[in-house]
């Protein structure tokens, strides 16, 4: 039996976990450095947004911060999904700058009584800080040849797509594969929705966000991801792309929207949040993005980033009445209704 | 042990082969393949970069902030998971029965179904949230909350540890050190609780290790702020979605290694003690 | 220290687990509380070292109060039947706890336990664990560290209950020795009477929570005064017979009844005979032998020491045996007799000689009445008559429904008892439902007989159901006979015994002979069939046997067979054509909770029929 002395036995596990106890603590112990807390932004982006605004945007707002005489500013930030990001600060997390992919999810916002309704026109540019057009992601070399949204509805190409519930780019996704048939010659809504059904057809897996899908085509599933210009520039300038990229001839350029969520700062922070908002459209900004490959509304900056494709015609939401309209129409009615229940049926 | 004794033992121990070489190839591809990839990947860059990686302020502070609220979960699930424990087991009361099946239940309600749950009641637009939060108090989106989630979570594991062992220890224990003349707390320090020693290691270890792990509650809690809330899994995940893979790796290599010391401690312990 | 209990009374829900016990255990000695399973003993020994506390009464140690004090200050040692060992001390640690507790120097509480081991034989052993320690080590250890700290009172729950024989008379042995050399003043609690014998220098005989006969061992054997002492304290035969010019009669022989048993002439007197105390003669006693005639070997077993031996008695006219009970149909006496195994083995017909006998004293048989409103007096009344019947002693209990009413329902019903010729009958008030309320009562202070009155009552479930008789819901509550009183009040004449009702049963021929005994009435054992059909043998032998046992009673008596539809329709056509003043009858068991239900031939016969009703309840008699 065991004559041993039952305290020993604790011993070593004790010891381990003093240790681990240690290492977690350090940063808050009175005798480790001194942590200075320094005003915050608390930030939620859409998925793709997470290096340009963490390696370009925060630290170049941050040295202007510094270097207009305001000391040290410090971002909190969370990136997810547009969909994802929107329930949370309906439910309310404390975010105070939202960058979302799609203005419906603004709208959602505003519904929910979070924001004021249309806050973000108000906004530059009607509150779009940046765009870029959807793309075709395909394997290298191309195998199938596929050049644009009519390829994708080739029986036997297999598309990885985002979830158009969760994910913003998956609904513009949508509005380009319908715009790219609506908009052909001859065009009309009728080719917009075959190209529509089409291309679903051929989907076989859906990622909650955009940035999941994108992750699940690296990983080798699928032959085509529809996805943003923005991603596929962005890797090929660091040398990650492990993909072609085909232009289609019509596609849709992407707006991505700005609220401010005002019941979550404090008037101490107005300052300097405005002052942020504000940096978002300027030229440095704007040139920041245009850098990590997203395009800027003021077109000459685009310039500067030779990465771009060229679009025979891009189109904006605007175009289909705004994403309200859009909405209903393109992604409920026709996507919805008829496409889904038509795959369904199948 | 005799002669014949050892003889059989070893001839089990010699057809035993067989049964392990199944058991093997079952769990190889099922789970031990999946381990080892973890660090496959994690250490695909380098040892260098593996370090690098870790080093970066965000790992850093969730790995950090991950265990610190594994050792909060751990201390109070202790001690409330120790006293639901003998009050469950003590006490018969109307309603226990259901009380105890209640207590149990969050191991299997999903954990996003908790995360909302805590949401809608302590979240600022919640049930009590709302009225806390003219107060200033907001417990969501905050490391409060994310404790709360992972109270909840492993609340069972902690009770589910001690109670059988309470229930094992017969009433007339407490009462013999009664009749002693230890009062209360001298008979809970040095009858009850040494005896409760094995279960409270064991519940505590548990406990560590699940919120350790955490993952589906605590990203819908605590609003997945960098260098504010985030845990290490969620830190994982995020990475992960970013295409970062090697600093996903990178700490679910360093988790992967500490639930693997905690569960050895807690199997030595407790095969030890076994009789 | 000496130990008082004075009037302390235990529930648990309902239950009466010790009931009104008082008792007095002098400094140094060692007392056995002796009992069956469940009956109580357990508790009475956890009342006083605190770990239970009283609902009612006073607990003295050493003359101070301690009934609401905590166990941690009564300065008691225990000693639990699991022996309740802390498996993670060693048994040096485990002694010493108490010492630690009370802060007792190291040095010290090292000396203290090294003479505690060598005290209960466990020198060396200090460093062990509970699971290396053999039963008898374990409770050798209970009690050390039971002593460790020189408890004033030291108190053992069944400490052997869980050893071997050997193993157990070992310890008994030790644990007088350490008894005897600390003086401590200790309870022992049993259920073996030997270790009872062996250990105690009195011992208390506990039954359902009432502390029966407290007396040294050999005394308490000899000469116990309650049946139930005689019957559980070693073996032995109890017989009726009928007292005669200060002599009880059996058969032909007659003993002299002891001036402290008090008796009138008539009276039915209990001797109680050991199976010691008989021999069994193959030739003629001399004349003036107490000698019982010659008897019938029945049975025998070989047990060592003894033969015991079973001999049946030819018939003794007048003579009953309560104990051990009879076969049913057995109309004689069988006499359990003890043989020396050194002695030849008793012949087929041997002479039957007493050499010793105890007389018991007579229980006072207990009435419990309660009715409210006209109801009462039929009760009142008839309870007069059984009271004096049977020399009985008569409760009446009022059932108030709120606590302001308590007093004036105390003097109402004092007086009314006064008027109908009872006023000695002890008034007791109780709040709540009336029903709820005897049966809580009867099972405080258990009665022989219930008699409630025939008003009807307003249902608890509101106007819905029809008013329920009192008697009605109080079947199926209390396992005690029921007597509904109803109509005119005079003595009893003739009663109705219905073996009727489902199985034939024994209880309501006994209880309903006994009554009408005592009341000296005659007995109808009445048996309704279907028409046309015959009864079943199994029922024909029933009914002889039946009227057996009434003939033992002496009880004159007949049967009747009547063809009716239905068990209720023959007996009210019985009543009918030959009116009787009390209709017996039997009862379901009464069902772990809840009531009777549907329309059971009890519940017919408590509403239709004219007289009075016994209900007896399975297995109550």
């Amino acid at each position: 039996m065991d004559s041993v002395r039952p305290r020993r036995r604790g011993l070593v596990p004790a010891l381990f976990l003093a240790a681990l106890l240690l290492y977690a603590a350090w940063p808050w112990l009175p005798f480790s450095r001194e942590v200075a807390t320094p005003p915050t932004i608390v930030f939620y982006g859409f998925s793709i947004l997470a290096d340009v605004c963490q390696e370009g945007i925060f630290p170049a707002f941050q040295k202007m911060w510094a270097a207009e005489g305001h000391g040290p500013v410090e971002f909190v930030s969370s990136f997810g999904g547009s969909g994802t990001v929107t329930n949370q600060v309906i439910l309310g997390v404390p975010a105070q700058v939202v960058l979302l992919s799609l203005e419906s999810d603004a709208e959602r916002l505003a519904d929910a009584g979070t924001i004021a309704r249309d806050s973000w026109k108000r906004l530059p540019q009607g509150g779009v800080v940046n765009l870029t057009p959807f793309v075709i992601l395909v394997r290298p070399g191309n195998p199938l040849g596929i050049r644009d949204f009519s390829d994708l509805t080739r029986p036997g190409v297999r598309i990885v797509h985002p979830d158009p519930m969760t994910s913003g780019g998956a609904n513009w996704a949508i509005v380009a594969e319908y715009g790219s048939g609506a908009r052909a010659t001859p065009g009309g809504p009728a080719a917009g929705e075959a190209m529509l059904a089409g291309v679903w057809t051929n989907v076989v897996a859906q990622a909650p966000s955009a940035r999941a899908a994108r992750t699940q085509f690296e990983n080798g599933f699928g032959d085509a991801l529809i996805t943003y210009e923005q991603e596929a520039v962005y890797d090929r300038g660091r040398g990650r792309l492990d993909a072609d990229v085909a232009y289609p001839q019509r596609t849709i350029l992407s707006e991505h929207t700005l609220v401010v969520v005002d019941r979550n700062i404090r008037p101490r922070e107005r300052k300097l949040i405005e002052r942020f908002v504000q940096y978002l459209w300027s030229d440095e900004a704007q040139r920041i993005f245009v850098k990590f490959g997203f395009r800027s509304a003021t077109e000459s900056l685009n310039a500067a980033n030779p990465a771009f494709g060229r679009i025979f015609d891009p189109f904006r939401i605007a175009d289909f009445g705004g994403w309200r309209e859009a909405r209903r129409e393109i992604v409920d009615r026709i996507w919805k209704q008829r496409v889904m229940k038509q795959d369904a049926g199948r | 042990m005799s002669a014949t004794a050892l003889k059989a033992a070893r001839r089990r121990g010699g057809r035993a082969a067989l049964p392990v070489g199944i058991v093997l190839l079952v769990l190889l591809p099922l789970i031990l393949m999946p381990l080892a990839a973890i660090f496959v990947f994690a250490f695909r860059g380098g040892a260098a970069d593996f370090v690098k990686v870790l080093a970066s302020p965000e790992a850093q502070f969730s790995l950090r902030f991950s265990l610190l609220i594994a050792f909060a979960t751990a201390a109070i699930n202790a001690v409330l998971g120790t006293f639901t424990a003998y009050v469950l087991s003590r006490y018969r009361f109307r309603g226990e029965r259901p009380l105890g099946i209640l207590v149990n239940l969050p191991v299997a309600i999903p954990t996003v179904v908790v995360g909302t749950s805590l949401l809608l009641l302590w979240g600022p637009i919640g049930l009590l949230g709302r009225l806390l939060e003219p107060l200033g108090i907001q417990p969501m989106f905050a490391p409060a909350g994310v404790l709360l989630a992972h109270l909840f979570v492993t609340f069972p594991y902690m009770l589910g540890a001690v109670k059988p062992v309470l229930d094992e220890i017969e009433g007339t224990y407490e009462e013999a050190a009664y009749t002693i003349g230890a009062n209360r707390w001298q008979t809970f320090r040095w009858v009850i609780l040494p005896a409760l020693r094995g279960g409270l290691f064991s519940g505590v270890l548990l406990t560590f290790a699940h919120s350790l792990g955490e993952f589906g509650a605590t990203v819908l809690v605590s609003g997945n702020l960098r260098l504010r809330t985030q845990t290490a899994p969620l830190y994982i995940f995020a990475q992960f979605e970013a295409g970062n893979v090697a600093a996903a790796n990178a700490v679910a290599a360093v988790l992967a290694t500490l639930s693997f010391f905690i569960f050895f401690f807690l199997l030595r312990y407790t095969v030890r003690r076994g009789r | 220290m000496s130990i008082t209990l004075d009037n302390v009374t235990k529930r648990y829900a309902d239950q009466v687990t010790v009931d009104r016990v008082s008792l007095e255990v002098e400094t140094g000695e060692l007392f056995v509380l002796l009992g069956a399973s469940g009956s109580g003993k357990s508790t009475i020994l956890r009342l006083i070292a605190g770990l239970v506390l009283p609902d009612e009464g006073v607990i003295r140690l050493a003359g101070r109060d301690v009934t609401h004090l905590a166990p941690q200050k009564r300065d008691v040692g225990f000693v639990f039947q699991n022996y309740s060992i802390f498996r993670h001390m060693t048994v040096a640690r485990n002694i010493e706890f108490g010492l630690r507790i009370r802060g007792v120097a190291k040095a010290e509480r090292r000396e203290r336990r090294e003479e505690l081991l060598d005290l209960v034989g466990l020198g060396g052993l200090g460093n062990r664990y509970e699971s290396q320690l053999s039963g008898g080590q374990q409770q050798r250890v209970a009690l050390a560290r039971a002593l460790a700290y020189r408890p004033g009172v030291l108190l053992l729950d069944e400490p052997f209950g869980a050893l071997d024989v050997k193993i157990r008379a070992q310890l008994r042995q030790s644990l007088k020795e350490i008894q005897k050399a600390l003086g401590v003043t200790t309870i022992l609690v049993t259920h073996d009477q030997e270790e009872a014998f062996e250990l105690g220098h009195r011992i208390g005989v506990v039954d359902r929570g009432r502390l029966l006969e407290v007396d040294a061992p050999d005394r308490l054997y000899e000469s116990p005064r309650s049946l139930y002492v005689a019957t559980f304290l070693g073996a032995g035969t109890v017989l009726v017979g009928r007292c005669r010019d200060h002599r009880v009669a059996l058969g032909p022989l007659t003993l002299p009844i002891p001036a402290d048993v008090p008796h009138d002439e008539g009276d039915r007197v209990r001797v109680l005979i050991r199976p010691e105390q008989v021999a069994l003669s193959a030739s003629e006693p001399p004349r003036d032998a107490p000698t019982l005639g010659r008897g019938q070997i029945v049975e025998q077993t070989f047990s060592g020491a003894v033969r015991r031996t079973r001999v049946r008695l030819p018939s003794l006219t007048g003579v009953r045996q309560v104990s051990p009970p009879l076969p049913f149909g057995e109309e004689n006496v069988l006499l359990d007799v003890a043989v020396s195994a050194h002695s030849e083995p008793p012949r087929e017909n041997p002479w039957v000689v007493l050499e010793a006998w105890h007389v018991l004293r007579q229980p006072t048989p207990r009435l419990l009445v309660c009715d409210e409103g006209a109801g009462l007096a039929p009760a009142l009344e008839l309870a007069r008559f059984l009271a004096e019947a049977i020399d009985g002693v008569v409760t009446v209990l009022g059932v108030a429904a709120d606590a302001r009413r308590q007093d004036a329902l105390r003097d109402a019903l004092a007086a009314r008892a006064a008027e109908a010729g009872l006023p000695e009958a002890t008034v007791r008030v109780r709040r709540g439902d009336p029903a709820e309320q005897i049966a809580a009562e009867q099972r405080e202070a258990p009665y022989d007989f219930v008699i409630v009155g025939a008003g009807e009552m307003e249902s608890r479930w509101g106007r819905r159901q029809a008013p329920r008789l009192l008697g009605e819901d109080l079947v199926g509550r209390i396992a005690t006979p029921l007597i509904l009183a109803r109509g005119r009040p005079r003595k009893p004449e003739r009663v109705l015994i219905c073996t009727a009702v489902g199985e034939p049963g024994k209880a309501d021929i006994r209880a309903g002979g006994w009554l009408a005994r005592r009341l000296g009435a005659e007995a109808t054992l009445l048996h309704a069939a279907r028409p046309g059909r015959k009864p079943q043998p199994i029922v024909q032998s029933h009914l002889e046997r039946g009227v057996a046992t009434l003939r033992e009673l002496e009880v004159p008596s007949r049967f009747a067979v009547r063809e009716a539809e239905s068990p209720i329709e023959a007996i009210l056509a019985e009543l009918q054509e030959h009116p009787h003043d009390i209709v017996v009858v039997g009862a379901p068991p009464p069902p772990p909770r809840g009531f009777l239900r549907g329309e059971h031939v009890t519940r017919q016969v408590l509403r239709q029929c004219g007289c009075s009703v016994l209900v007896v309840p399975q297995g109550s008699w």
